[in-house]
């Protein structure tokens, strides 16, 4: 562990929040904003990239920076409960169950199955 | 002091940045501090859309970083004539109004009653956020006196900013923000406004309020009267060559829903459909509409249990689709007023300056 490293943490993480705020655009202009889309689409493909990555063998620096920094920044949990709540402060109470039940299930198998592909690379 | 003031109203986004690359907010508020504005304030909105029909809205957290703002300035006629120039400067985009309004301070004893006690007015009542009534917060008080004289409707909104008496009054995250503005904004006839306005003067140590004319349109699904047509409204607007605009407000409350979702929320998604050219919605934090107590948030809840306020500005034949609109989203609950206001400038960019 050098200060390289962790100077690569800092950056990468950077990068990671970056992307997620265009993400979250990206997808909430094509989907609507009616439901919390982007938040789901990102963590839901984090999983999948996290899933992946540990199943591949990574030394320990390239486990820190892809994924603590990258997908660590790039996912959100914050965002999830924030909009969730959001979600029954407007009485939407089927978006909000909905909203964690099925990223709930979304994620856990994104991240089954990133770990399955990476096993088979 | 009671006297014919001008209001000035600006619609922005909260990322409008200007020709010196700063937040047109700060600007903005930078300037009516300066000229020491009797009473201005900021209030950040929760969704809208202006003429570009772009839509800003907290409901993804992540794209909450540009809410529309709304800033309002009430001073004397001619202070304010002399904001206005410098005020479309600051401003790439966005639309900028000017309504008259009377503006009263100190002793409210002396104030003479409307000139027509029948018309309907609208009161708003500026008071520091962290401001004690006799122990109780001054916008709860202000609300409960106007409820307990029948006044119909009344909503508390908070300012992230302005000056009150002239004083900058801006919100920062550590202070107590004692004197940030807020507004209580209430509609009722002219003849119990004008009894209710001495008992505001004793209840508020530095009173600031202001008086303006409205039609209550439509109160708790009961169609009073439609918005009027153009040639109606010219002849009662302003001397101001301006070109006339129709501004309609509507009250209504967060757990009032319409097909699941909030009214505000149903009407500005369908407002933006019909190519209106702009709504905002405010959240209030108090308030009251009809024969409720006023109510707020409680500590332990799930739904929301504040006021919002959306505000729709468009010309005067275009008012009336608008209202057609939400006529069907208010059919039990909610107040709609019209008010007559003169237009400054309404262009998405590249202004076109009248």
């Amino acid at each position: 562990m050098n200060v390289l490293v962790w100077a690569a943490v800092v950056v990468i993480g950077g990068a990671g929040s970056v992307l997620r705020f265009y993400a979250d655009g990206l997808v909430s202009a094509a989907a609507g904003r009616d439901f919390p889309y982007g938040t789901m689409v990102i963590n839901v493909s984090g999983a999948v990239i996290l899933g992946l990555l540990s199943g591949l063998a990574l030394t320990p620096s390239q486990s820190l920076l892809l994924g603590t920094a990258a997908i660590g920044s790039y996912t959100t949990f914050s965002t999830w409960m924030l909009e969730t709540q959001r979600l029954t402060e407007e009485r939407q109470y089927r978006k909000a169950v909905l909203n964690i039940v099925v990223s709930l299930a979304l994620g856990i198998a994104a991240a089954a199955l990133g770990r399955l592909i990476g096993m088979h690379l | 002091m009671n006297e014919d003031c001008l209001k000035l109203t600006s619609y922005f986004g909260e990322r409008q940045r200007t020709a010196s690359n700063g937040f047109a907010a700060d600007a903005l508020l930078d300037l009516y501090g300066r000229q020491g504005i009797a009473t201005s304030i900021l209030l950040r909105g929760v969704e809208g859309f202006g003429a570009g029909q772009h839509l800003r809205t907290d409901r993804s957290e992540s794209l909450s970083h540009d809410l529309p703002l709304t800033a309002v300035a009430v001073d004397a006629r001619s202070r304010i004539e002399a904001l206005l120039e410098p005020t479309v400067d600051l401003l790439r985009s966005g639309l900028v109004t000017l309504e008259r309004a009377r503006l009263l301070t100190g002793d409210l004893e002396t104030v003479a009653p409307d000139e027509a006690p029948d018309e309907e007015t609208k009161l708003t009542v500026y008071v520091g956020r962290q401001e004690r009534v006799y122990r109780v917060p001054a916008f709860v008080a202000v609300c409960d006196l106007l409820h307990r004289r029948g006044i119909a409707g009344a909503t508390a909104l908070l300012g992230v900013d302005g000056t009150a008496h002239g004083e900058r009054e801006r919100a920062a995250f550590f202070s107590r923000n004692a004197a940030t503005p807020m507004m209580v904004i209430a509609v009722g006839s002219g003849a119990k406004i004008a009894r209710v306005l001495p008992e505001l003067g004793g209840l508020l140590r530095q009173p600031l309020l202001t008086l303006e004319r409205v039609r209550i349109c439509k109160r708790d699904g009961e169609q009073l009267c439609r918005p009027p047509m153009a040639a109606e409204s010219r002849a009662g607007a302003d001397e101001t060559q301006l070109p006339v605009a129709h501004k309609l407000m509507v009250y209504t409350s967060e757990g009032a829903l319409h097909d699941g979702q909030p009214i505000h929320r149903a009407i500005v998604r369908r407002l933006r459909a019909a190519g209106i050219s702009g709504a905002t919605t405010q959240r209030g934090m108090w308030g009251f509409h009809g024969d409720h107590p006023p109510h707020g948030d409680r500590l332990l809840q799930l739904g929301r249990h504040v006021p919002a306020v959306t505000i729709v500005i468009d010309t005067p034949e275009r008012i009336q689709v608008a209202f057609d609109l939400i006529e069907d989203l208010t059919a039990e609950q909610g107040l709609v007023t019209c008010e007559t206001v003169p237009l400054t400038r309404q262009k998405p960019v590249g202004a076109r300056r009248v």
